[in-house]
């Protein structure tokens, strides 16, 4: 595939379109990948080919707002807890979910604790970056981009798609479910991205005359929005195609449920979105990444409710979602990470609530991931000067484990850099 | 970069002309028209004529006109017509019918908020004003499902934007600090001295005078404290302001706050605020990526915050300034904005004169993702090209698409290109329009058009 430009971009688009939609339980295209041992030679191996050509998916879910991670996996044995937080600890450690002797699920993450059970979970514990930013803002840009600096405007998964991915060739690589606009994790002006907030109503009401028209309207627009506005048109009508197949293909084998206990703030519809990216998943569309967002995780006040209503809608969501997978034969190749811009302060405030923290745990989920804890869990007898708890793992760690163990990405030419592995996915059989 | 190498257009004369007949248009006298240009790939900026400039002026400081609204301002000219917005005084809106009576049991109704709401910005007789109040809602953010519905928070907050929207920022920060709404979204209102709460005194710094960066978490921590003290008012107590009670308050002392070690009462920390060197230019920077460019240079900035500072903060000159810059006409400045969503719809909704559907507004802001009283998150509204994905484009060809059939008279479409677009056109869009034959489908072009969709 060597000619890029003009009217061969266009048989290349086409051919990929046609070559990359996965069958259900399709093993992948790319032959060879089982003669390449080492996981990280393989990813090299597929990008330096056309793009990355295997059928694994990543679903990243933001918590957004700062999830407290101590009421997310809550420390058993330290008093110090019931110190800090005379009144949110209390509950949180007499109802938990023990995982082991010190650590226990929050109450409400009934679903995810079967998934660890199966071995399906890996909780990474104590993950943060250096020089903690206790901005929303400014902590989500150094998630989305990877790059504690806040130097970079693209997106870690942006960049991935631009660079190893052919998202021309294949729009629906990338995918926010459940949103308006493309998040900043998934964000490159390289890369295409579709947006889907809600796929039944996804298309244009006046039909296939608008269709036209308005691609014939949006085509060569000047203007440093040009570019964008006629591929977010583009783009659109590929996800108009799309879902028109996946919407026959597909069957939910799960109940989907946003009428969860009022969770005000939240804003998104995790359990929908998530159901569209297990549609998308299921129908073969050839989707790798995908994100959704549930919001309402800023609590500064009233915490003791709030924040266990949205654990338990988020294990409710989550827990269709792979029940939904499981179902349809298609959760081998699926991992579901989550993240959040940062955890919360240890000492509660006066209104029943946390204000911004610094590291907390980060939940992976699916069959590809080797289930336990990992990192060290941070010590509430050693804050850092602001009051906050210590990272042990950088999130980059994390991202490289997603990027070369899962996804089979280079993830140096994502991260700029090789962190230390935190093996939390599956060395395939016979790899060492 | 073939996508890419598009055409742009070309000011009037001669071949303009020849294009307009081209088009099978009419040629308005002495507008710009749209002509191939190979090889260009930015619009071609007509805004070297006042026309141009009025017209550009009626989209981002008012929601757009209708051909009465332009045309008077035309008359006027440019400048006396930015003297005429920017000092007129936001008018009051009528009542929301039960919204000073909002409470437990009988909820404001949001649905009908949201209407009254875009009903002033269809309909307003200040457009500057009430425009500024969309601004300062983006900047000085709350949300109803916070706030709640069972008060009328969200309501007050609304007039009280209005009322100071284009007053001075001093006094504005004093009132967006204590106004009901604002304590319970940022929880100043549970924030007590003793175990202070920082939520508001960071993002008061953060997002709505200084900008990160540019103080200390020991910053946050001491206005945290000084700003301690604060409670939503009962009912009995019949203000519209939070009520301070000196024993919620922090009484450990003197603290140091942005370099300043005293006993701060709440105008204190905001004095010590608008003292910083940031706060200006952090202002003033927020106000040119939403009214004039997405990206001002500091020099642009410097000079106009300057100003701002020397009249006392006063919101309205600092408006007179911008909108009377160089940098407002330059050439870079043309297109450099992506219409809101509201923006958008409501402009559509001026131009075609069907000021009475606003409610059409409300089932399709959502998936263009802006729906009024609910920002994303505290940062406010996205601006420009985020706005612009798969879902939100199409979603904006819907609402014309429900717009053309809710219309019962659609007005003349021979000059809309010209009235809406200014007459500078991609290729794309002149074609299209010169093949539409009917006022319908050209309003549609129009309406649908990536120009429509700039300001």
């Amino acid at each position: 595939m060597t000619e890029e430009h003009g009217i061969n971009q266009l048989k290349r688009r086409d051919f990929l379109k046609a070559g990359l939609v996965f069958g259900a339980g399709a093993a992948g295209l790319a032959a060879g990948y089982a003669a390449v041992p080492d996981a990280f030679a393989r990813a090299v191996y597929a990008a330096k080919q056309e793009g990355i050509t295997n059928d694994k998916v990543l679903v990243m879910v933001q918590l957004a707002g700062g999830n407290d991670g101590l009421r997310t996996v809550v420390p058993l044995q330290d008093p110090k807890l019931h110190d800090y937080r005379p009144r949110l600890a209390g509950p949180s450690v007499a109802q938990a979910l023990p995982l082991t002797a010190d650590y226990g699920l929050n109450q409400n993450l009934k679903g995810v604790k079967k998934l660890f059970d199966a071995g399906r979970v890996a909780i990474v514990q104590g993950v943060g970056y250096p020089n903690p930013v206790f901005s929303h803002f400014e902590s989500i840009r150094i998630w989305e981009t990877g790059d504690p600096t806040r130097r970079s405007i693209n997106g870690w998964l942006g960049q991935l798609a631009a660079k190893q991915y052919d998202t021309l060739g294949h729009p629906l690589t990338g995918c926010a479910c459940g949103a308006t606009d493309v998040p900043g994790a998934l964000r490159d002006l390289q890369a295409t991205m579709t947006v889907i907030q809600d796929p039944k109503n996804f298309g244009f009401t006046g039909g296939d005359p608008v269709e036209e028209a308005v691609t014939a309207l949006y085509k060569d627009t000047p203007g440093i929005y040009g570019a964008l506005f006629d591929t977010a048109i583009a783009t659109a009508k590929d996800t108009i195609a799309t879902l028109k197949t996946a919407g026959a293909k597909y069957q939910p084998m799960a109940a989907y449920s946003d009428q969860a206990k009022l969770v005000y703030s939240s804003k998104n519809q995790l359990a929908s979105a998530l159901q569209l990216a297990a549609e998308l998943i299921v129908a073969g569309t050839g989707v790798k990444l995908l994100h959704v967002t549930l919001g309402g995780f800023d609590t500064h006040y009233t915490e003791l409710n709030r924040h266990d209503d949205l654990m338990g809608y988020l294990d409710q969501a989550v827990s269709a979602f792979f029940q939904d997978l499981d179902a349809h034969g298609m959760a081998n190749n699926v991992l579901l990470a989550t993240w959040s811009e940062f955890g919360r302060r240890p000492k509660e405030n006066a209104s029943g609530g946390t204000d911004h923290g610094a590291a907390s745990p980060l939940l992976l989920i699916g069959s590809p991931v080797q289930g336990g804890l990992y990192g060290s869990a941070p010590k509430l007898g050693d804050l850092d000067a602001t009051g906050n708890l210590k990272y042990s793992v950088d999130f980059r760690s994390v991202y490289q484990e997603i990027l070369t163990s899962h996804l089979g990405a280079d993830a140096q030419q994502v991260l700029g850099a090789t962190f230390d592995r935190v093996p939390f996915i599956k060395v395939p059989a016979g790899v060492s | 970069m073939t996508r890419r190498a598009v055409i742009g257009a070309a000011v009037a004369g001669g071949a303009g002309v020849a294009a307009f007949r081209l088009l099978g248009l009419a040629k308005p006298a002495g507008n710009p028209v749209s002509q191939s240009l190979n090889g260009a790939t930015d619009w071609i900026s007509p805004l070297a004529t006042e026309r141009a400039q009025v017209q550009q002026l009626l989209r981002r400081a008012t929601f757009g006109a209708g051909p009465a609204d332009l045309e008077k301002a035309l008359s006027d000219g440019y400048a006396k017509t930015v003297q005429r917005l920017v000092e007129t005084p936001a008018a009051k809106p009528p009542p929301f019918p039960g919204g000073d009576q909002a409470a437990k049991g009988s909820p404001l109704k949001l649905v009908q908020l949201q209407k009254w709401w875009v009903d002033q910005m269809l309909n307003g007789p200040t457009p500057f004003a009430e425009r500024m109040t969309l601004f300062w809602h983006g900047h000085f953010t709350s949300d109803y499902r916070k706030v709640g519905l069972q008060s009328p928070y969200v309501y007050w907050q609304n007039l009280t934007w209005r009322d100071n929207a284009v007053g001075d920022l001093r006094s504005f920060l004093y009132q967006v600090t204590t106004d009901p709404g604002m304590l319970r979204y940022l929880d100043l209102g549970t924030s007590t001295g003793r175990s202070p709460n920082e939520n508001y005194s960071r993002e008061l710094m953060e997002l709505f005078t200084m900008g990160a960066g540019t103080f200390g978490e020991d910053d946050v921590r001491a206005a945290a404290k000084a700003l301690a003290g604060w409670r939503e008012p009962q009912p009995a107590e019949t203000v519209r302001t939070g009520v301070f009670d000196p024993r919620r308050a922090y009484t450990g002392g003197p603290v140091t706050f942005l370099g300043k070690t005293a006993r701060f009462d709440t105008k204190g920390v905001l004095d010590q605020v608008l003292a910083q060197k940031a706060t200006a230019p952090f202002v003033v920077r927020r106000v040119l990526v939403n009214f004039v460019m997405p990206n001002p240079s500091d020099a642009t900035v410097n000079r106009l915050a300057a100003g701002f500072v020397k009249s006392k903060w006063s919101i309205r000159q600092l408006m007179h300034d911008v909108f009377s810059s160089d940098e407002f006409k330059s050439a870079s400045s043309y297109r450099s904005l992506v219409k809101q969503p509201i923006e958008f719809m409501v402009s559509a909704l001026r131009a075609l004169g069907a000021e009475s559907l606003g409610q059409l507004t409300q089932q399709h802001g959502s998936g263009m993702g802006q729906t009024l009283f609910d920002p994303p998150d505290v940062g406010g509204w996205p601006l420009n090209e985020a706005w612009i994905s798969s879902n939100t484009v199409m979603a904006r060809v819907n609402f014309v698409t429900a717009l053309m059939q809710a219309v019962k008279d659609l007005p003349v479409s021979t000059d809309a290109h010209v009235q809406q677009l200014d007459g500078v056109l991609s290729p794309a869009t002149a074609q299209l329009l010169s093949a539409a034959s009917s006022d319908q489908e050209r309003w549609t072009l129009v309406l649908a058009s990536p120009e429509f969709q700039l300001k």
